[in-house]
This record gives structure tokens, C-alpha cells and sequence, in this order.
């Protein structure tokens, strides 16, 4: 190495370290927004509104109502899905047990796997599909409820469109995305579940939200 | 002498044509079923065979693909709903029908799930695929 070479390389080092140490990133926030005017201290400030997830509640694989406040000062993934579906979900499931097993026992952690085919999908069939997925009934829930209801959630809250063809394989199509909700309840990331590389960024940014909620 | 030598020329050229046939259809078929492969069974099985926890077996199991082999070909075409044991783990999930793929696809496909995630059979023929398909329950 000649001593410009060295010089140069110092300086990139360097130059790494201070772009790492100074970064503090944070994810975008998705959805619709909309600015409000409110008094703080009889002073009108201008604060934005966003979008966030609708109240739900579910019934989850042991009986249990899992609704929004069963998910405060928490974050979590979810996804939409049903145990007999032959394309895309065994898939989704792998990358999700990979992300999970990532998260393991982090109480900040929830992840939530809300089926669309509750006909088949029943409570008992959820239970057995998750412990022979392996996974702890209270970190990942596996959410039964009624199919309108779930169908109205995936359109309206997660943008993310399951609806029914059956002319697709498994009768129903969706979209197979994971989305990531920070602890105000906002989508803070939306994932190719089937996408390796996606989920890898999911587990990076799952990271980075933690992050924000350090007290510094 | 000479007529010998060139006799055994002949011979020797018609083995070597023959088993290079032979490794050529393995070679094609294995290469052609690597895609099926994708197409059809990568979702479930994974792209190293390894299955996904409880619910879907593991296509590692050379022993019980081996003993299964004429099984293979109904449990593709018509899938399976048994309780099965595989590398002693039990399984009793749902596979779905592929009824869509044809004797040669079978021969391909099994050609190419028989000979790799540690299995070593070697070639499908599909007049063995036929064969087998006939006896399914
Ligand atoms: C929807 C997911 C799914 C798809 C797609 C699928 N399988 Fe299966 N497969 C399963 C399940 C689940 C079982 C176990 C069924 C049981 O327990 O009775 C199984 C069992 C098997 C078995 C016997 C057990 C073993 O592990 O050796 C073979 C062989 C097999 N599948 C091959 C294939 C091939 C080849 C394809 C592609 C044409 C395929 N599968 C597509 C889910 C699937």
C-alpha cells in the first residue's frame, strides 16, 4: 500500500464510523395523514394525524380476545393467511418462523397471523397448526374471526387486498405481504413475506423501531 | 485378429453410445425436474428439501423414499392425507393433488427428487411411472 493508498483508506474508515454512530434512522410512516390544529398552553400548534389500525378483536389459538389494547406498548407483525393454502403461505410461515425465532421471548415483540378461510380455520385447527409450527401461543397469535371482518381489516387498515377466487390455487388470493406496526399502531413497513431478502430488511428494521422507543 | 478387434471396436463404441444415452435422458430429466421442482413442490418442501417444522416433511428421508418408491408417483398426482413418519417425526397434515402433471413431468420430477437432498436412486423411467400410477390406492 502506498501512503496515499493509506491515507485514504484511515479517512474511509472513518468516514464509516461517523456515518454509523450519527445515523439515527428511523422508519417511514405509512399511511394517510392529515394535519389538525390544536391549543398546547393556549398556543394553536399544527400536528399531523395519522393513519392508524382500527380496533379490532380476535380470538386467538387458546380462546383468548386478543383486540388493540391487547397489543399496547407493543410492536408487531402481521399477516394474512389459512392452514390449507398451497402456494404461497408455507413459504410465508418460513420467513415468519425465521423473524421469529430473530424476536424470540422479546416481550416488545407480538406477531399476528389472522386467518381468511375461518370455515375451515377453526380455533382447534389454528391451536394444532401452531404448535406444529412450533411457536409460543403468547408471542404469535393466530387470529380467528369473522370472514368480513378480517377481509374489511386487510383492505382498509393494511392496504394489503385478500379477497376471494376461486379460480386461484387454495380458493383465495392475498397478497402474502408482512406489515410492521409500531407501537402507536401505525405501518411503519410493509415485506414481501415470500422474499428472502425483504424479510432479511423486516428483521433490520423491526430493529430500528426497537430503537425508537429507547429511552436515550 | 483383425476381425476381432474391430468387432470388440464396435462393441465397445455401441456401450459407450448406450451409456452415454442413458446419462444424457438422467442428466435432462434431472435438469428438466429441478424446475418442476420449483414450479410445484419448492413452496412446501423448500428449496433443500428441508420441509417446514411439523406440518410438511422433510424430502431427506432417504430411507423411507427408497421403500416408498412406487408409492411416489399416486402421492404426487393424487397428494396425501395420511399420518406419515418421516426421519421419525410424525406428520399428519394435508398434501394437495398435482393432478395437472402428466406421467413424463412424474418421471422428471421424481428423477429429481430421488437424486438430490441426500437421495440417490437414479433414473425415473416413465414406463415406471405408468406402472405405478395403475396401482394406486
Ligand atoms: C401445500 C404444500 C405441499 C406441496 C405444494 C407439496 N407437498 Fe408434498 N407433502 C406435503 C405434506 C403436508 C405432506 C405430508 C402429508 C401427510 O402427512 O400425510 C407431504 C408429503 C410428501 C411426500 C411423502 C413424505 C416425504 O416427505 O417423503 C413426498 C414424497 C412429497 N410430499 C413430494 C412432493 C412433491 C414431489 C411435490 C411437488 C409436486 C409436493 N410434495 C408438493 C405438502 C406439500
Amino acid at each position: 500500500m502506498t501512503f496515499k493508498q493509506k491515507i485514504f483508506f484511515v479517512l474511509t474508515i472513518c468516514a464509516v464510523f461517523v456515518s454509523c454512530s450519527s445515523s439515527n434512522k428511523k422508519l417511514p410512516i405509512y399511511g394517510e395523514r392529515e394535519a389538525i390544529k390544536k391549543m398546547i398552553n393556549g398556543v394553536e400548534v399544527v400536528d399531523t394525524l395519522y393513519q392508524t389500525i382500527p380496533k379490532f378483536s380476535f380470538l386467538n389459538q387458546d380462546s383468548v380476545v386478543i383486540n388493540n389494547d391487547s397489543l399496547n406498548n407493543k410492536i408487531y407483525v402481521a399477516d394474512f393467511f389459512f392452514t390449507s393454502c398451497p402456494s404461497i403461505c408455507p413459504i410465508m410461515k418460513k420467513q415468519m418462523l425465521r423473524v421469529y425465532e430473530k424476536f424470540k421471548g422479546n416481550t416488545e415483540v407480538k406477531f399476528l397471523s389472522h386467518t381468511i378461510d375461518p370455515k375451515h380455520d377453526s380455533i382447534p385447527v389454528l391451536k394444532n397448526f401452531s404448535n406444529k409450527l412450533g411457536v409460543n401461543s403468547m408471542q404469535w397469535y393466530f387470529l380467528f374471526g369473522d370472514k368480513e371482518t378480517v377481509y374489511n381489516l386487510a383492505k382498509t387498515a393494511y392496504m394489503s387486498t385478500s379477497y376471494e377466487d376461486k379460480a386461484a390455487p387454495g380458493g383465495i388470493v392475498h397478497s402474502g405481504y408482512f406489515l410492521l406496526v409500531d407501537k402507536n399502531k401505525r405501518i411503519r413497513g410493509a415485506y414481501d413475506g415470500t422474499n428472502e431478502g425483504q424479510v432479511n430488511q423486516l428483521i433490520d428494521d423491526m430493529q430500528v423501531l426497537l430503537n425508537e422507543y429507547q429511552t436515550k | 485378429m483383425l476381425y476381432f478387434s474391430f468387432t470388440l471396436l464396435v462393441i465397445a463404441i455401441l456401450l459407450t453410445a448406450c451409456v452415454n444415452e442413458e446419462k444424457v435422458k438422467y442428466t435432462r430429466y434431472f435438469t428438466d425436474g429441478a424446475q418442476l421442482y420449483k414450479t410445484n413442490c419448492q413452496n412446501c418442501h423448500g428449496a433443500n428439501g428441508d420441509g417446514l417444522a411439523q406440518l410438511i416433511p422433510p424430502l431427506t428421508d432417504t430411507s423411507f423414499l427408497r421403500k416408498n418408491r412406487s408409492q411416489l408417483a399416486c402421492i404426487v398426482t393424487y397428494g396425501i392425507a395420511d399420518t406419515i413418519k418421516i426421519n421419525g417425526q410424525t406428520y399428519n397434515f394435508k398434501m394437495p393433488a398435482n393432478t395437472n402433471l402428466v406421467p413424463i413431468d412424474l418421471a422428471k420430477l421424481l428423477t429429481y427428487v430421488t437424486n438430490s437432498f441426500g437421495n440417490k436412486q437414479g433414473l425415473y423411467d416413465v414406463s415406471e411411472i405408468e406402472n405405478h400410477l395403475k396401482k394406486c390406492r
